[in-house]
């Protein structure tokens, strides 16, 4: 079972992501810390193991299931958030197009020049 | 009766049932979703999160319950977030060949995505509270999860927030691209991970393979930049303000 140590890995890696988070009281999650440790980590190895990959890919597959426990609090704080979702609405939607505008414009710019390899 | 009603008790105990009822949520919701043809403005995530309330509604499970249970998929969340660091290190050769447009595009974008939606909510009166939960709305879900606990903001209005902005961007990546004659998948890919997270870059890879990479690439740095920095810049914005009303 490859996908084993691959586990342990990831598990060994948030581990040392906490404790890392947990010493110099960063405001990071430990999770976002144990990511870029463990990039850093293959770039130095130069190359996936197996057994991680075997590890991470099914764990990235399944993201959309894990966080749906909190999705689906949103339904529970309707009545909560009354009168504010005009606000939030406007935001997220508003905010979005700046945002993409924004995003769009900039690279549309720097972007010149770097022309696809193939 | 009364042995019905000891039987319900019985399995609520377990937090097995609660992660029954998320598989079954899951697979029912990403079934509907290939049967209506994968529609981009309903995210299989949605059509799952509406079937898992629905059951929670009819069997009358609490959800603060239903969230204990859950706990032991939701554990999950910090190693699959860690397993992020595998494509991220897969996608170094193109931020190598790119660095340029990345370093300039990257912080901006990935900062004004947050000030402008934080901008309109307090200008609109929301309070504190929903501005912590909105100002991760472009990061990707496990990332976006940790930084919103950071700054004491709602993880169920934050998932509200990352559905909508997934769809809304979207649309306004089609919609503005053809209007600024925007061809190069590249950039439309970056556009669609940075400000559509995983939503987003799911419909990146519909487009193209390089559309799809260069979200992935739009989605981690996006990820990475806010987490590092977002948190920080919350704490040091809230000092100033408590140093100015005192």
């Amino acid at each position: 079972m490859p996908a084993v140590g691959g586990f342990l890995w990831l598990v060994g890696f948030w581990l040392v992501g906490e404790t890392v988070v947990t010493l110099t009281g960063l405001p990071v999650s430990a999770g976002v810390v144990g990511m870029l440790l463990l990039s850093a980590t293959l770039m130095v190895r130069g190359g996936v193991p197996e057994s991680l990959a075997a590890a991470a890919q099914p764990l990235i597959a399944l993201l959309a299931m894990l966080i749906m426990p909190g999705v689906v609090g949103v339904f529970f704080i309707l009545d909560e958030m009354a009168g504010y979702w005009m606000a939030i609405l406007s935001a997220l939607i508003v905010g979005t197009l700046l945002s993409v505008a924004t995003t769009l414009w900039l690279m549309q710019r720097l972007m010149q020049g770097y022309h696809a390899p193939d | 009766m009364h042995q019905i009603e000891s039987l319900r008790d019985t399995l609520l105990a377990t937090p097995l049932f609660a992660v029954a009822l998320t598989l079954a949520a899951y697979l029912l919701g990403m079934g509907i979703f290939r049967h209506l043809g994968q529609p981009t403005w309903l995210p299989a995530i949605l059509i799952a999160a509406l079937l898992l309330a629905a059951l929670l509604a009819l069997s009358g499970i609490p959800y603060p319950e239903y969230r204990e249970g859950a706990t032991w998929l939701t554990i999950l969340l910090g190693p699959a977030t860690v397993a992020l660091g595998m494509p991220l290190y897969q996608q170094l050769p193109r931020i190598r060949e790119l660095w340029r447009p990345l370093v300039v595009s990257l912080p901006l974008a990935a900062s004004l995505a947050i000030l402008y939606a934080l901008g309109i909510a307090w200008l609109m009166g929301a309070s504190q509270p929903i501005l912590a939960s909105l100002a991760a709305k472009s990061v990707t879900a496990p990332i976006a999860i940790g930084i919103t606990q950071q700054l004491g903001g709602s993880i169920a209005l934050l998932m509200g927030g990352l559905l909508v902005t997934g769809v809304a961007a979207i649309a306004f990546v089609s919609l503005l691209a053809r209007w600024m004659k925007i061809k190069d998948e590249r950039i439309i890919g970056f556009a669609l991970g940075l400000n559509g997270h995983a939503i987003g870059t799911v419909r990146a890879f519909e487009i193209s393979p390089t559309a799809g990479a260069f979200a992935s690439l739009g989605m981690s740095l996006t990820g990475i930049f806010t987490a590092l920095l977002l948190p920080l810049a919350w704490r040091l914005v809230g000092a100033i303000g408590m140093s100015v009303t005192s």
